[in-house]
């Protein structure tokens, strides 16, 4: 189904939307590659990170140095900011993976800050304050894409792939290994898994996908300026995955979707939609704790067991066995 | 495998004093002792969750006391949980692959044969469990999460299975089952460990047991000695009060 979904909005919608339409359904798809690298470190390895913003600037700095400063080929770019990218939290990883649960999420909160004021202050590299301008557009070869539904096509491309490296990822043994560490670490350790590892690798492949966004905003907006790439930005990469759902990919799908799109719609609204927009996300987490994909498969049940909410949660056990 | 002087302290508790006993392939050794004698502990050092302190594992003549525990589930160590440890929101599928995972990591370990009654199918009747790969875990029983559990240490194709009271809130008829797939695990030549309060089980299954107080070792033997043993019966009746 959402192979057909994906599909359609391919073929129907460079050619019905403006172009502003266009570059907010761009902006949703690099943002939608961002919740999924999340998906990967949180939804599938249950380590919270807020670093992702920081490495989606990572990747957005390397391309954006690489083209404009060393007149590196944006193709050349784009594999520099991803495995650059994957670098950093391989490293980092070693170190913050002797922290185990909240704490490593904490400490992740102190790499986006690091990471920010780096972008922001390391003025030879990173320009400081003023970012970097006059970012070349992506080509290969004699191939440029300029125009925004060029890029749409672009970026597409690479949701796909990653969608589909990250739904093998969650069928394979590796994905297994990353969901019995979230569950729980103690018995994935005692079924033949490298807790300390396998947290590393999950971590390093969240970072490359971010990178990737990075790259692809780069050349999208041909500008790079730290306040983009910010700690707020994580947390709302964090409220898309949970909006949506953390257990599957359409998760990040719907939730990137209307976090990103909603706005766009109920432009009207002004200031309020914050309001609307907190209050939204509260009342989602109460009633369906599982996200909208958790509460619709619950709906679903509900529908077609017809013994209400109350068996439904009852057949879960509500105590923690562990 | 053999446990050489094992010993645990935790702070001034001490968990586990000088346990040393072996476990032979083929074989189920039982480990009894009232509640907090360390029975748990001692499975913990086994399966590398906590070090022996001092003391030493030599499995299959490797010492393999400073060997992470993942290290040693790889060598062929499986253990299940007092109280289940599943991946509660993943699948059956997910669940029983994770066993099967560890089972192909470790190829080259040739003591199991592929017979019938060690195929997935087997073991899932054996343990009377009728399920879909789909299902989730929180679908199943307390019991059922036990015996499935089992089900899965043995899909490791383990060459030493640690089972830390696994019939400990079951009814009579699962705990046949669990009883069939100790069987199955013995036929396959792995060495168990029995961790269990439930003496009938004990006693009708294992070859030898060892009995813990307060960390300490205070009989071992066949089941009949461990029965008519006075240390053993002081440990869990108390001394000079003869029900």
């Amino acid at each position: 189904m959402s192979i057909l979904l994906v599909g359609g909005l391919a073929i129907i919608v460079p050619f019905t939307a403006s172009n502003y339409l266009l570059r907010v359904f761009n902006m949703t798809m690099i943002t939608y590659i961002c919740v999924v690298s999340l998906f990967v470190i949180f939804g599938m390895a249950g380590q919270i990170s807020f670093a992702q913003a920081g490495f989606w600037g990572v990747g957005a700095y390397i391309s954006a140095i690489l083209t404009v400063d060393l007149h590196v080929s944006p193709l050349l770019a784009l594999f520099a900011s991803a495995f650059g990218t994957a670098l950093l939290p391989a490293i980092l990883g070693l170190a913050l993976f002797r922290l185990h649960g909240h704490y490593f999420g904490f400490s992740t909160i102190g790499v986006v800050m690091i990471l920010n004021g780096l972008f922001q202050n390391w003025k030879p590299v990173t320009g400081g304050a003023d970012g970097i301008a006059n970012i070349p557009p992506f080509g290969i070869a004699s191939m440029t894409f300029t125009t925004e539904m060029s890029l749409f096509y672009l970026i597409l491309f690479m949701v796909v792939a990653i969608s589909v490296a990250t739904y093998l990822i969650h069928h394979s043994s590796l994905g297994r290994a990353f969901m019995a560490i979230r569950e729980n670490e103690i018995a994935a350790k005692c079924m033949g898994v490298n807790s300390y590892l396998t947290k590393i690798i999950a971590f390093t492949i969240s970072g490359l996908y971010c990178g990737i966004a990075g790259s692809l905003y780069a050349f999208m907006s041909s500008y790079v300026s730290a306040s983009s790439f910010t700690f707020p930005q994580s947390a709302l990469y964090l409220v898309m995955l949970m909006l949506g759902g953390y257990h599957s990919l359409p998760g990040p799908i719907i939730g990137t979707a209307l976090l990103m799109l909603l706005p766009e719609w109920f432009r009207f609204l002004q200031e309020y939609i914050l309001l609307i927009y907190g209050l939204g996300v509260m009342v989602l987490m109460v009633v369906m704790p599982d996200g909208l994909i958790g509460g619709g498969k619950k709906a679903y049940e509900f529908i077609r067991d017809k013994r209400g909410w109350i068996s439904a949660n009852k057949k879960r056990p509500s105590n923690d066995l562990g | 495998m053999i446990l050489d002087n094992v010993c645990k302290r935790f702070g001034g508790v001490v968990a586990a004093d000088e346990v040393s006993f072996t476990i032979a392939s083929g074989q189920v050794r039982g480990l009894i002792g009232p509640n907090g004698s360390g029975k748990t502990t001692v499975l913990n050092i086994i399966s590398g969750l906590c070090e022996a302190d001092p003391g030493s594992i030599i499995f299959e003549g490797d010492n393999i006391t400073k060997q992470p525990s993942h290290v040693r589930a790889r060598l062929g160590i499986a253990r299940t949980f007092q109280h289940p440890r599943l991946l509660k929101r993943c699948d059956i599928k997910a669940n029983l692959f994770l066993g099967i995972d560890l089972a192909n990591m470790k190829e080259k370990s040739s003591l199991f044969s592929k017979t019938d009654d060690h195929s997935l199918e087997g073991l899932l009747e054996t343990a009377g469990l009728k399920i879909s790969m789909d299902d989730s875990i929180s679908s199943l029983s307390y019991g059922q999460q036990k015996l499935f559990e089992i089900v899965r240490a043995i899909l490791t194709k383990p060459k030493v299975v640690l089972l830390d009271e696994p019939a400990a809130g079951l009814n009579t008829k699962e705990m046949e089952r669990v009883r069939a797939l100790i069987d199955i695990a013995v036929r396959n030549n792995a060495a168990v460990l029995l961790v269990e309060h439930s003496m009938d089980l004990v006693m009708n299954l294992c070859n030898s047991i060892t009995v813990l107080n307060f960390g300490r070792i205070i009989a071992e033997g066949i089941p009949a000695e461990i029965q008519s043993n006075e240390a053993v019966i002081e440990a869990y009746l108390g001394k000079g009060r003869h029900a």
